[in-house]
């Protein structure tokens, strides 16, 4: 069933319901559970009850209120999710805040991420930061670090966290600390996966088959089934094989 | 409760499995949230398993994934998702419920899931040697409670008994009893018969299957 298209650019009201198109370029609430095939919000829009939709995108200010379930969330201004996300692909280019967890197929974070619980994907991609406050789980976790980011756990198949490039033109990280330069760092308390390459990361605990801790890392406790490589520049408590 | 548990780490080393397998098995699902215990050790937190259940839910992915995908699979073995269709007319067709069942069965045709899984809790005391009446107050307990049906982890049904005995009087009492673990009974009652909800429904479904 395809519903009626609504458009509010000015200040205006609706109440929830079944919609085709729902744009707030204005200011705009939306009263009620919602489903709709788009929903663009460029100004300041509002949505207080439940929200499914295929695509929704919000370059201006977003908040929803409860659950929201959808094909693509693409924000590229500020969205705030105070509920659950059920979101096949996400693109947060902008700040992205979730209130509940997360759960989905992708994830690409190239502004802010903030997710209160777990965040569950098949692949997770980051140019930008995020905290999690759960476990951050994917087949594939790729991080590049830019500032500073934190999770409880990472755990999955293929954990690959990389410093920020410049890095690679031979200076040393453990130098670019002691002089607090603006490096990214990722602060974790437990990860664990099949093959895991760190980089600028502190962690408790790092669990892996092949185990690869690179420049600026501190770690705890490394256990390891296959094998473990250490950079110099990193510090590794323990050292376990399994 | 003092129910067997292993350590992930020896979850992984025994069934080879690896971490990715893990991860991805546990976000679709297929191993619920609830039996990843996290627990204090010496060396600092560690998660551990139901030893029993992750073992045996191990060995079903592995052997239905052959011919299943990840989510055909978790249409079968996640606990959270009862089949909601399922209308069976000949419920003693499934080996959870089998002949035993007939006694139990309080209409023709037409069972559901939730009708099905309470048939089978019936059948399982019955086959452990309970009288059937006794067998059917499971039977009426597990039909009216039907969120247990649909999230049955960790949750026991079972048959208490309790003896009283006064004066020129002897009275032996059954009642059925639903509940989350830890279930407990007084100290003059005794545990009859007790079924492990979730591993209930778990059969049923996979019966359900094979009959398909």
């Amino acid at each position: 069933m395809e519903g009626q298209n609504i458009s509010i650019s000015g200040s205006g009201r609706v109440s929830g319901g079944e919609y085709g198109q729902v744009r707030i370029s204005g200011s705009g609430k939306v009263d009620g559970d919602v489903t709709a095939q788009e929903i663009r919000v460029s100004g300041s829009g509002r949505f207080q009850g439940e929200v499914k939709a295929k695509e929704i995108t919000v370059s201006g200010a977003g908040k929803f209120t409860s659950r929201v379930e959808a094909d693509v969330l693409v924000t590229s201004g500020s969205c705030g999710i105070d509920g659950d996300a059920e979101v096949k692909e996400l693109r947060s280019s902008g700040a992205q805040r979730i209130g509940g967890s997360f759960h989905g197929h992708y994830v690409r974070v190239s502004g802010v991420l903030h997710v209160a619980r777990d965040l569950e994907a098949d692949v997770f991609t980051s140019s930008g930061r995020f905290e999690i406050g759960g476990l951050l789980s994917a087949d594939r976790v790729e991080v590049k670090l830019v500032g500073d980011s934190r999770a409880r756990e990472i755990g999955g198949e293929n954990i690959d966290i990389r410093a920020s490039s410049g890095l690679s033109f031979g200076f040393s990280l453990a130098r670019g600390f002691r002089f607090g330069l603006g490096i990214g760092t990722l602060t974790v308390g437990e990860v664990e996966g099949d093959r895991v390459h760190l980089e600028a990361t502190t962690a408790d605990v790092v669990r892996g088959k092949v185990v690869h801790v690179g420049p600026g890392c501190r770690i705890g406790r490394v256990e390891y089934s296959e094998s473990l490589e250490v950079h110099p520049e990193a510090e590794v408590g323990e050292r376990i094989k399994r | 409760m003092d129910e067997d548990l292993i350590a992930k780490k020896d979850v992984l080393e025994q069934t080879g499995i690896s971490y990715g397998q893990l991860y991805r098995w546990k976000r679709k699902g297929l191993i619920p949230e609830a039996w990843f215990i996290r627990k204090a050790t010496v060396t600092g937190q560690e998660t551990f398993f139901p030893r029993e259940k992750i073992l045996t839910r191990i060995e079903q992915i592995r052997s239905l994934k052959e011919e299943q995908s990840l989510d055909e699979l978790v249409q079968i073995l996640a606990p959270e998702s009862a089949p909601e269709t399922v209308k069976c007319d000949d419920p003693t067709l499934l080996a959870p419920v089998g002949a035993e069942g007939r006694k139990l069965m309080w209409k023709d045709r037409g069972y559901t899931f939730g009708e099905l899984v309470a048939l089978a809790c019936g059948a399982h005391a019955l086959r452990a040697g309970t009288r059937p009446a006794e067998a059917k107050l499971l039977v009426d307990l597990v039909r009216a409670a039907e969120e247990v049906v649909r999230a049955p982890t960790g949750i026991t049904a079972l048959l208490g008994e309790k003896s009283i005995d006064g004066e020129g009087l002897a009275v032996r009492l059954t009642v059925g009893v639903l509940g989350h673990e830890p279930v407990r009974l007084d100290r003059e009652s005794r545990v009859k018969h007790r079924v492990d909800m979730e591993k209930i429904a778990e059969q049923v479904k996979l019966a359900l299957r094979e009959v398909a």
